[in-house]
C-alpha cells in the first residue's frame, strides 16, 4: 500500500511543475487547462518509464563487488545501472541510502506458505499458548484461535500443494505475514516448488516461476532405489529414442514414434532441464546414492537437509549437487558405526569448500510471533550466521540466502545480485546484513519501496533512524539535470 | 594460536596440566580480555590472565603483569578471553525425571538425583561456552522442588557441583494450573503464600534455636530448604511472566515473604514492572522468549509493535538483566543467541550488557559471583577464547577452560558447535 502511495506521489510529482506554473502566472485560460489534461491523457496512453534510484549507500552487489557510496538506478523495476556518476532522469524517485548498506533482496527457500497466506501463530511452548493474529487469506483479523480454524487452514494448505493450483490465486498481497517477511529483507520466496516475488499491494508479476522444483522421494530400501533408477533409465531411453525419431522421421516413412507409456513426465522434465529434482535426504548412504543417480543420468540434484553431507562432500561436489542446509540441524552420530556421522555445524562450510552450491534455510520455515526468536523465517540471516560459525565466509553465507537459492529456483537471471538487467529487489540496512544488531530500513521490490521501517509499527521504535538518513525525494525537471550525488570514496 | 601438537604435549606431560589444580601456573596472553567485572573497567587490552590451581590468580595488562615463576606462558595471539556463560534456566543437566507432580507444592524434591554428567546436551552447551547452569525442576506444580547449580564440565557429580540447593523453583501461573482441575491464579497464589509462610515459620524456629532463644524444632524435610533461603544461601527462581503475575511475584514473594528471588522468564508485558523490580532488588533472567507481540487472549497489546523484552525491561528501569534458554525449549548452545536477539530487538549494549547478561548478571543473581561470572582474581578459571564479539552467532568458541582445565578445543575433531 505504501508503495502505491509513493507511486501516486511520483505521478503527482511529474505533474507538479505545470501546476506551479499556473499559480505564478496568476490566471490561465481554460484552454491551457484542457491542453494540460490532454497531455496527461497522452501520458496515460503511452506511459513514461518509471525511474527509481537508491543513492549514496554502500552497495554490496553480490557479484563480489562492494561499491561505497554508489547508485542503483532502475527503470520500470529493472536495474539499469549500478555504479557512480549516474545521471538520474527527470522524475526519478530517489531513495537516499547515505550511511546505509545496500544488498540484493534475500531469497527464502523452503519458505512454506506462511508468507503469502498470512500465518498461524501457534506457539508450541511450555504455556501451550495459542495466539493467532492473522489468517491473512481474507485479510481478517481473527480474535481467539479455534482448532477448527487451524485445521481448516492446514487443509487449505494441503489442498494448494496437492492440487498444484495457481500460486497467483493464493497470493494475498495485504497479508501481515508478507509485511513481516519484507521487513526482514526477504523479497523472493519459494512456494510449492515455484518462486514468488513478494510484491506488496499488487498481484501482477508475483509468480516468477511455477513448479520448477520437483520433489522426489528417496527411500533407503534397496527395492525403492532400484525402482527409481529404472524409471530414470526408462525416461533417458525414451529421450534418446525420441531424439533419434525426431531426426529420422522425415527420412523413414511410417517410423513409429517411441511410446511414452510408463514414462514419468516428472523425470522427463528433470532430464530435459525444465525442472529440477529435489530430494530430502540426510544419511551418508542416501546422499551417495543420489549423487550416483545424478551423475549417471546427468542432472544436478537439489538435496534438502543433507545433514551428513560433510562426510561425502567431495562426491556431492562432483555430482554438481545443490544443497539446502539448515545449519543448526542436530543429529547425534549413530554410535554403532565406526565411520563419521551425525550433524556438524561445519556442514555448510565443508560442502561449499567442495563445490556444492549451498543454500541456507531457516531453522523453522514459518513465521512465529509467539516470542521465541532467532529460528524462524524472520531470522534467516541468523542461520547464515551459524553457517559462518561453522567456517563459511560471510560472502558465501550471504550467497546462501541470495544467489544460490535463486539458482536452485531457476530465477537467478532475475534476482539474487544487483546487476544491470536484474529486478530491482534491494534492501537497505543500517549495518552488515549478517550482524545481529542490523535492522532492515527499506525493502524495495521491483523498483518500489515495499517496506520503510519508520513508517510501519513493527520496528519503528527500535533504534529509530536519525532524520536525514535515508529519505525519498523526486528529482525535479525544473532544476539542472539531476545527477546522483554519489561519488567514489576518497582515498 | 596453539597448535594441536603443542596441546597434546601439554596434556601428556606428567602431572596435572598447567592451570589445573596441582599443576604449574598458567599465564594466558590474549589480545583482549572482556572481564565483565560488576564494577569498573570491562576491557583489558593486551591482557594476561594468570591461572593457578584452577583459579584466576591475577588479571592485567601484559606489560604490567609478570608471569609467576614456573608458569607456562601461552600466547593466544589475536584471540580474546571472556568469562564462561551462565544459564539460570536449564533442564538438560541430566534425565527428565524433574517434574514429579506429587503435591501442589513440592519444595522437598531435588533434581540433583537426575544429574547425568557429560551427557550429549551438556557437551554441546560446553562447546558453545556455557560453563555453568542452573538445572531446575519443571513447572507442573506451584513448586517443583530444588534446582542445582552445576558446571557443564566434569566427569562426576562432585566435579560438576557448584551449589545445592541451586534454587527453589516456584511457578506461579499457567503451567502449574495443570496439576488440578479448575485451578486458577487465585488458588495458586494462595498455595504459594501458604507453603512459603509455613516455610518461613520453620526457618525462624530453627534460627531461634540456633541463637539459643528457642527449643529445637522437629526436622521437616519438606521445609528444610527455607532455612537456606532465609539465610541467603539460595534463592527462589520464579517462573513468572505477564504483568499481573510478575506483579504478584514481587508483592507476595519479595515484599510479603521477604524471600530472595528473581524473575525467571519475565515475558509478555511484564517489563512494565521494571522500576518496581529494581527498587526491590529483583533481577530479571529473560527467556526463552525474547519478543512480545499482540496476544489477545492475555490482553497483551503493544499497538502493533514488536517489543524486545530485554529492551522493554531496560527502558522501564531494570538494570540487572540476564538471559536464559529454558533448554531444551531453546537449545542450551544457543544461550548467547538469546542475548544477541535481545540486542537485535532494541536492548542497549553500549557497556557490554549483552555479554554481562550471560556472565556477571546471572552470577550475581544466583549468588555465585564469588566463583564465576567474571575474569577477576580469586574466581574459578572458567574462560572462553574467541575470535571476536562472543555474542555474535558467527563467533565460535575456540577453546574453553573450566576450573583451569581445557575442556573444549574447536580444532580437535571438528567444531562441534
Amino acid at each position: 500500500m505504501n508503495s502505491l502511495l509513493l507511486l501516486g506521489a511520483a505521478l503527482l510529482g511529474s505533474v507538479m511543475p505545470s501546476l506551479v506554473a499556473q499559480e505564478t502566472s496568476g490566471s490561465k485560460s481554460s484552454d491551457a487547462k484542457t491542453a494540460d489534461a490532454k497531455k496527461d491523457e497522452a501520458k496515460k496512453a503511452d506511459p513514461e518509464p518509471k525511474w527509481f534510484a537508491v543513492v549514496g549507500g554502500d552497495v554490496h552487489t553480490g557479484t563480489g563487488g562492494l561499491l561505497r557510496g554508489a547508485t542503483v538506478l532502475a527503470k520500470d523495476g529493472v536495474i539499469e545501472s549500478v555504479g557512480y556518476s549516474t545521471d538520474l532522469p527527470e522524475g526519478t524517485e530517489v531513495l537516499s541510502a547515505r550511511g546505509l548498506q545496500v544488498y540484493p533482496g534475500l531469497v527464502a527457500i523452503s519458505a512454506s506458505l506462511a508468507v503469502s497466506q498470512g500465518s498461524r501463530f501457534l506457539a508450541e511452548d511450555d504455556l501451550h499458548m495459542r495466539c493467532c493474529v492473522d489468517f491473512g487469506k481474507n485479510g481478517h483479523l481473527h480474535e481467539g484461535p479455534l482448532d477448527a480454524e487451524l485445521d481448516l487452514l492446514l487443509a487449505d494448505q494441503a489442498g494448494l500443494v496437492d492440487a498444484q493450483s495457481d500460486l497467483r490465486d493464493a497470493y494475498d498481497p495485504f497479508s501481515s505475514s508478507l509485511l513481516m517477511t519484507l521487513a526482514v529483507g526477504i523479497t523472493s520466496a519459494e512456494q510449492s516448488g515455484g518462486a514468488l516475488k513478494l510484491k506488496r499491494g499488487e498481484i501482477d508479476g508475483v509468480v516468477m516461476r511455477e513448479r520448477f522444483l520437483s520433489s522426489f522421494t528417496w527411500t533407503s530400501a534397496s527395492s525403492g532405489k532400484t525402482q527409481l533408477r529404472e524409471k530414470f533409465a526408462a525416461a533417458a531411453r525414451y529421450l534418446r529414442e525420441k531424439r533419434e525419431w525426431d531426426v529420422r522421421k522425415d527420412k523413414v516413412k511410417d517410423l513409429p514414434e517411441p511410446s511414452k507409456k510408463g514414462i514419468e513426465q516428472k523425470i522427463l522434465s528433470v532430464l530435459d532441464g525444465s525442472a529440477r529434482a529435489k530430494f530430502n535426504a540426510n544419511d551418508r548412504d542416501d546422499l551417495l546414492g543420489i549423487a550416483r543417480l545424478a551423475q549417471e543420468f546427468g542432472f544436478r540434484p537439489v538435496i534438502e537437509g543433507c545433514v551428513e553431507g560433510w562426510i561425502v562432500a567431495e562426491e556431492l561436489g562432483r555430482a554438481g549437487a545443490y544443497a539446502i542446509v539448515y545449519p543448526r540441524q542436530r543429529r547425534d552420530k549413530d554410535e554403532n558405526l565406526v565411520r563419521a556421522g551425525g550433524s556438524s555445524i561445519e556442514n555448510a562450510a565443508i560442502l561449499h569448500a567442495h563445490g556444492v552450491q549451498v543454500a541456507i534455510g531457516p531453522a523453522s520455515n514459518g513465521i512465529d510471533l509467539g516470542g521465541i526468536t532467532g529460528r524462524d523465517l524472520l531470522h534467516l540471516t541468523v542461520d547464515a550466521d551459524f553457517a559462518v560459525r561453522g567456517g563459511m565466509t560471510d560472502a558465501a553465507a550471504l550467497a546462501g540466502i541470495t544467489t544460490v537459492p535463486a539458482r536452485i529456483l531457476g530465477i537467478d537471471h532475475r534476482v539474487g545480485t544487483l546487476e544491470k538487467g536484474k529486478d530491482c529487489d534491494v534492501i537497505v540496512t543500517d549495518g552488515d546484513v549478517l550482524h545481529y544488531e542490523t535492522l532492515v530500513q527499506y525493502t524495495v521490490v521491483a523498483g518500489k519501496i515495499a517496506y520503510d521501517k519508520q513508517k510501519e509499527l513493527l520496528f519503528a521504535h527500535i533504534r529509530p533512524r536519525t532524520p536525514g538518513d535515508g529519505k525519498t525525494s523526486n528529482s525535479s525537471g525544473d532544476s539542472a539535470p539531476a545527477s546522483a550525488e554519489s561519488q567514489p570514496p576518497q582515498r | 594460536m596453539i597448535t594441536p601438537f603443542l596441546l597434546a604435549t601439554l596434556w601428556v606431560a606428567d602431572g596435572p596440566p598447567a592451570g589445573a589444580p596441582g599443576g604449574p601456573p598458567l599465564a594466558l596472553d590474549c589480545a583482549k580480555a572482556l572481564v565483565c567485572a560488576h564494577r569498573g573497567a570491562q576491557v583489558v587490552d593486551r591482557a594476561r590472565v594468570v591461572v593457578r590451581d584452577g583459579r584466576i590468580e591475577a588479571v592485567g595488562a601484559r606489560q604490567e603483569l609478570a608471569a609467576p615463576a614456573g608458569a607456562v606462558v601461552e600466547d593466544l595471539g589475536a584471540l580474546w578471553l571472556v568469562p564462561g556463560f551462565i544459564d539460570l534456566h536449564s533442564h538438560i543437566g541430566g534425565d527428565f525425571g524433574i517434574n514429579d507432580m506429587v503435591y501442589q507444592a513440592n519444595p522437598e524434591l531435588r533434581v540433583s538425583t537426575a544429574v547425568v554428567p557429560e551427557n550429549a546436551n551438556l557437551r554441546r552447551a560446553l562447546a558453545a561456552g556455557v560453563t555453568t547452569i542452573l538445572f531446575i525442576p519443571g513447572s507442573g506444580t506451584n513448586c517443583g522442588g530444588q534446582g542445582i547449580l552445576l558446571k557443564t564440565a566434569g566427569a562426576t557429580f562432585d566435579e560438576m557441583l557448584v551449589r545445592e540447593p541451586g534454587s527453589l523453583k516456584i511457578a506461579q501461573a499457567d503451567n502449574p494450573a495443570r496439576w488440578g482441575y479448575g485451578m486458577g491464579r487465585g488458588m495458586m497464589n494462595w498455595t504459594i503464600r501458604e507453603f512459603c509462610s509455613r516455610g518461613r515459620a520453620y526457618a525462624r524456629a530453627w534460627a531461634e534455636f540456633e541463637s539459643g532463644t528457642g527449643p529445637q524444632p522437629e526436622r521437616d524435610l519438606m521445609f528444610d530448604v527455607f532455612r537456606d533461603l532465609y539465610a541467603g544461601r539460595t534463592q527462589v527462581s520464579t517462573h513468572t511472566q505477564v504483568y499481573q503475575v510478575v506483579y504478584n511475584t514481587l508483592r507476595i514473594l519479595r515484599q510479603e515473604l521477604g524471600l530472595p528471588t528473581y524473575i525467571d522468564h519475565g515475558e509478555f508485558d511484564a517489563f512494565l514492572l521494571g522500576e518496581l523490580a529494581r527498587e526491590l532488588d529483583v533481577a530479571g533472567i529473560l527467556g526463552p522468549r525474547s519478543i512480545s507481540s499482540q496476544v489477545k487472549s492475555r490482553g497483551v497489546d503493544h499497538d502493533g509493535k514488536i517489543i524486545g523484552l530485554a529492551a522493554g525491561w531496560q527502558e522501564h528501569g531494570l538494570v540487572e538483566i540476564g538471559f536464559n534458554t529454558d533448554a531444551p525449549v531453546v537449545p542450551a548452545e544457543e544461550l548467547p543467541l538469546q542475548a544477541a536477539m535481545g540486542v537485535h530487538y532494541g536492548f542497549d549494549d553500549a557497556r557490554l550488557q549483552a555479554l554481562r547478561g550471560l556472565t556477571i548478571v546471572p552470577a550475581r543473581t544466583a549468588g555465585i559471583d564469588d566463583r564465576v561470572g567474571s575474569i577477576e582474581a580469586g574466581k574459578d578459571a572458567d574462560l572462553l577464547a574467541v575470535r571476536g564479539d562472543p555474542v555474535d552467532p558467527r563467533t565460535g568458541i575456540e577453546r574453553a577452560w573450566v576450573g583451569g582445565r581445557v575442556v573444549h578445543v574447536s580444532t580437535q575433531g571438528g567444531r562441534t558447535w
